[in-house]
């Protein structure tokens, strides 16, 4: 009756302090016949029961492991390539398992969602417990409040009812809710009959612990559902524009479009940018030489089509928000312009072309240039862009990444492109297999320069190079109520972590008789349920001093003798 | 702006300074257990834990009670210097039945007389550990000063911020709960992680690539680096709990003799295991924050809050293990011992993180500034 550490059937309460109770579990002796409901009453009792919600937990941490290890289909579609390549008999077994895209897999989404299931199953009534016991009463003063964790003893000379009377108002101060005995309830039930039993008070404090243990349980689902609303109702989209280029966010101007799976192209916002002007910064001296220190996007865009143009900034960690959907620059690249002249002298090619760095860093960047368009053959070019060229061990190498030196390497080829067969082919690679070769070495043009090509099939002129940036628009519904969520479970973690659930009683007998006259002793006790920030000790030795100055203050005349001390 | 040299060297003085001085507290940490004092305090201590663990064993109403301890208690703690006999911490000593009717809870002692009253050895480990700390935050502000940021955008400004973290959160559990033999154990670590650092991953002051220049970058970062310190010494005392708990089952099985030589001066298994939960329970939330701060972050850098990018990844784990170890400290068959390892299982994929995924496994967060 006094065991606040009473068992509460709590698998999500981390600090409370009990143990499951046994489970019935089939097969189980006693049990005649185990039907499909009981079947179900089981599973759902094991499903909730805290030490399957370890396991769930332990699963979730291991099963999210190979999701950082191999390469993602959602993250680098391109190293998933490469896995096949390099391990063509592990990575189609690795296929099946899901293990190329872990966070959509079957069995992973099994995991978290019996987590979630044991949570509800755990955290619903545990709501309804909390709403009850905000209507109940704290229990009744144990007999002997020394044996509490925490207990301190002394004299008053106030009279045991007025005693109790001072503490109730003490506590109640201090924000306990309070029981005092009832008519009739001194004796009886605590199996002693004495003079003045029946002076008692039990005050509890702290039930924000447990609403705050179930906001944060409760928030945790809500995150759930936030990301899945994101899932749902939201999209991502890529777009590389070039300086000076200008694109309507539609699906056809954009270069990747991940829809969520309630999203069309009709519901992207209709906004329509262009790139004035992008600068990049570097550090030039130093051991860090070479590292980005600015970049800054400066745009022009209109919200709605027919509507006012603005100017904008994109920088790292600096988005635009545009018409329910968010620009970030997440890229960027060089795009040299190439102008190609075939053997008739006409030109069939004048555009800037974005070259893409490669890994070998300083933005030594590749690409290919595809001229359908020349006679009498088609012409393809691979090209190598070196921001800042030199000459190291007779190889072109870039030495620094902003373009202070820029060379374009080319090798030219002549025939097919090969684009009107087959699947449609990237921009970036050149299918060579109808080509012929036409030089042999590389050749390296500075910005103006030219370069024959051999059997007069025209000229190619590096005429300059302009910057690129690629752009990633976002809208995710589900953004907001996840900080939401991710706030409240915050809020509700350290409110169950720094309220502690305590009770306080005070008792106030008639000293037995040769201790004094008038003398009442006065017995403090308190425990707490849960003490993770323990500093229940201190408080309660602070509440049994200012009870103890309440009933001197209280006391008539002239100050409380200490009995002698005698054995319990 | 450009770095600050003269400052930077001054950074990098004051850290062999440091070194040095955590090395000579250990040194005292290590000479209190070869010669320091019997502590009658550690006496108390036992009684009141005695009187702890019967209350978590029974239920109130009918625990079969230890005759006058809220008296001797207080009789106890009254004269800590007063010479006594030797008592062994943890066991809980033999209490005379003197339970006074006048009976208040005794203040906590304070402070520095519980410092005083533990030897000179503590003295000295304690004045060490305090010179060391301030000597470290010195180091970490001097290079903050230096690069004009917060000083955590590298592994090694990491580590050096982290263990600084380590150092004054455990300077205040040790004074605060009087653990003095803790010490060694802690600050051993300490210096490991340091000399560690210091040899092997030092980085020159320098400038942060754009993506770093975030002040969410001086939340995220800040909140990682105070839940990492924070952790450190919970894994630590998981450890030496681990230790503990080893050689007490050892000695409940006959395969080893009671009174070791270190664990008999050490606070009782219920105390490290108290201390360790207070202390994972006040890195949780801390965590649990710098996670969100860190998509906010993602949020404006990236476009998405969550990727399940390599370091947010093992973060998530590193989230999970520690609520696991929470939840397995209340399910029976889990405390303990098993509670435990789940909790340095956490530390380790933390540290895997900072050590491997960051450095090796390529991601949006490869800022660590080591050739990898």
């Amino acid at each position: 009756m006094t065991d606040v550490r009473a068992p509460e059937s709590d698998p999500f309460d981390p600090a409370a302090e009990r143990d499951d109770p046994p489970r019935p579990g089939p097969g189980s002796p006693g049990g005649g016949a185990f039907g499909l409901a009981d079947w179900l009453k089981w599973a759902w009792r094991q499903l909730t029961s805290m030490r399957i919600a370890l396991i769930l937990l332990f699963l979730l941490a291991v099963g999210t492991v190979p999701g950082s290890i191999l390469p993602q289909q959602g993250a680098d579609p391109a190293a998933v390539q490469q896995y096949y390549v390099s391990h063509p008999g592990l990575a189609p077994w690795l296929n099946r398992l899901g293990l190329f895209n872990v966070f959509a897999a079957p069995w992973f989404a099994a995991i978290y969602l019996l987590l979630f299931a044991s949570l509800i199953g755990c955290v619903v009534p545990r709501t309804f417990r909390l709403a009850g016991s905000t209507r109940s009463l704290p229990p009744r003063a144990p007999r002997n409040l020394s044996r509490l964790p925490r207990s301190a003893e002394y004299v008053t000379t106030l009279p045991p009812a007025a005693a109790a009377a001072v503490a109730a108002k003490v506590l109640s101060g201090h924000g306990f809710r309070l029981r005092r005995p009832a008519a009739g309830e001194d004796a009886g039930a605590t199996g002693e009959t004495g003079p003045g039993n029946g002076h008692w008070v039990s005050a509890e404090k702290g039930y924000l612990r447990e609403a705050g243990n179930l906001l944060f349980h409760l928030a945790l689902l809500g995150l759930l559902v936030s990301v899945a609303l994101g899932g749902l109702f939201g999209y991502k989209a890529d777009r590389l524009l070039v300086q000076g280029q200008t694109f309507a966010d539609t699906t056809s101007a954009l270069d990747e479009f991940h829809p969520g799976r309630f999203v069309t192209g009709a519901d992207l916002a209709r906004f329509t940018m262009t790139l004035n002007q992008f600068t990049a910064s570097y550090i030039s001296t130093g051991q860090q030489r070479g590292q980005p220190s600015a970049f800054d996007a400066r745009v022009t865009y209109t919200e709605q089509p027919g509507g006012p143009a603005r100017t904008g900034h994109l920088a790292v960690n600096r988005p635009l928000s545009v018409d329910g959907a968010k620009v970030y620059l997440i890229g960027h690249g060089y795009a040299p312009v190439f102008k190609v002249t075939d053997a008739r002298g006409q030109v069939v090619y004048d555009q800037a072309t974005p070259f893409v760095a490669g890994a070998t860093g300083n933005f030594l960047s590749e690409g290919v240039v595809k001229v359908p368009d020349a006679q009498p053959d088609q012409l393809g070019f691979t090209g190598v862009f070196v921001p800042t060229a030199a000459n190291v061990g007779g190889t072109l190498e870039s030495v620094f990444p902003a373009a202070d030196n820029p060379v374009v390497s080319l090798i030219g080829y002549a025939g097919n492109l090969g684009e009107n067969a087959g699947p449609a082919q990237s921009v970036y690679e050149l299918d060579t297999a109808g080509m012929k070769r036409l030089t042999a070495s590389p050749q390296a043009l500075a910005p103006g320069q030219s370069l024959k090509l051999p059997g007069d099939r025209g000229t190619i002129t590096f005429t300059g190079y302009v910057p690129w940036v690629s752009l990633a628009i976002t809208h995710d519904p589900g953004q907001l109520p996840a900080l939401i969520c991710g706030m409240a479970a915050l809020g509700g973690l350290l409110l169950s972590f720094m309220v502690r659930r305590r009770r306080v009683f005070v008792r106030a007998r008639a000293s037995q008789p040769g201790a004094g006259e008038n003398g009442t002793t006065v017995q403090v006790g308190g425990l707490a349920r849960t003490d993770a920030s323990g500093s229940f000790e201190a408080e309660f030795a602070a509440l049994a001093a200012e009870l103890k100055s309440a009933h001197e203050q209280a006391a008539p005349g002239e100050p409380a003798v200490s009995p002698q001390p005698e054995g319990e | 702006m450009p770095v600050n040299v003269a400052l930077g060297h001054l950074s990098n003085a004051f850290m062999i300074a440091t070194l040095i001085i955590y090395s000579l507290s250990v040194f005292a940490f290590a000479g209190d257990f070869a010669f320091g004092r019997p502590r009658r305090a550690a006496a108390v201590r036992g009684q009141q834990e005695a009187r702890d663990r019967e209350a978590a064993l029974a239920t109130v109403g009918a625990a079969p009670g230890i005759p006058g301890t809220s008296g001797s208690a207080a009789a106890g703690t009254a004269a800590p210097e007063a010479s006594g006999g030797p008592g062994d911490p943890g066991v809980p000593a033999a209490s005379g039945g003197g339970g006074a009717a006048g009976s208040m809870p005794e203040p906590a002692v304070p402070a520095f007389r519980a410092i005083r009253a533990a030897g000179r050895w503590v003295i000295a480990a304690v004045l060490l550990s305090s010179l060391g700390a301030a000597a470290h935050t010195t180091t970490v502000i001097t290079r903050g000063l230096a690069v004009h940021r917060a000083p955590w955008g590298n592994m090694y400004e990491f580590v050096t911020a982290l263990t600084c973290v380590a150092v004054l959160f455990f300077l205040y559990v040790l004074i605060r709960y009087q653990v003095w033999t803790l010490g060694v154990f802690v600050m051993g670590s300490i210096v490991v992680a340091l000399g560690l650092a210091e040899t092997l991953i030092y980085t020159a002051p320098g400038d942060l690539v754009p993506a770093l220049q975030s002040y969410w970058l001086d939340i995220h970062v800040t909140a990682m680096t105070l839940a990492t310190g924070i952790f450190f010494v919970a894994a630590v005392l998981g450890a030496v709990y681990l230790w503990t708990d080893r050689y007490t089952r050892r000695v409940a099985a006959g395969q080893a003799t009671p009174g070791h030589g270190i664990i008999r001066r050490l606070p009782s298994i219920e105390q490290i295991d108290r201390l360790t939960y207070r202390t994972v329970v006040f890195g949780f939330p801390v965590w649990t924050f710098g996670v969100i701060a860190g998509g906010i972050w993602a949020d404006q850098a990236w476009g998405r809050y969550w990727g399940w990018d390599p370091v947010e990844t093992w973060a998530f784990i590193t989230w999970v293990l520690y609520a696991a170890f929470l939840h397995a400290r209340a399910t029976a068959g889990w405390r303990g011992r098993r509670a435990h390892y789940v909790q340095l299982l956490g530390f380790t994929s933390l540290i895997f993180n900072v050590m491997v995924v960051q450095v090796f496994i390529a991601g949006l967060h490869s800022y660590s500034g080591v050739a990898g």
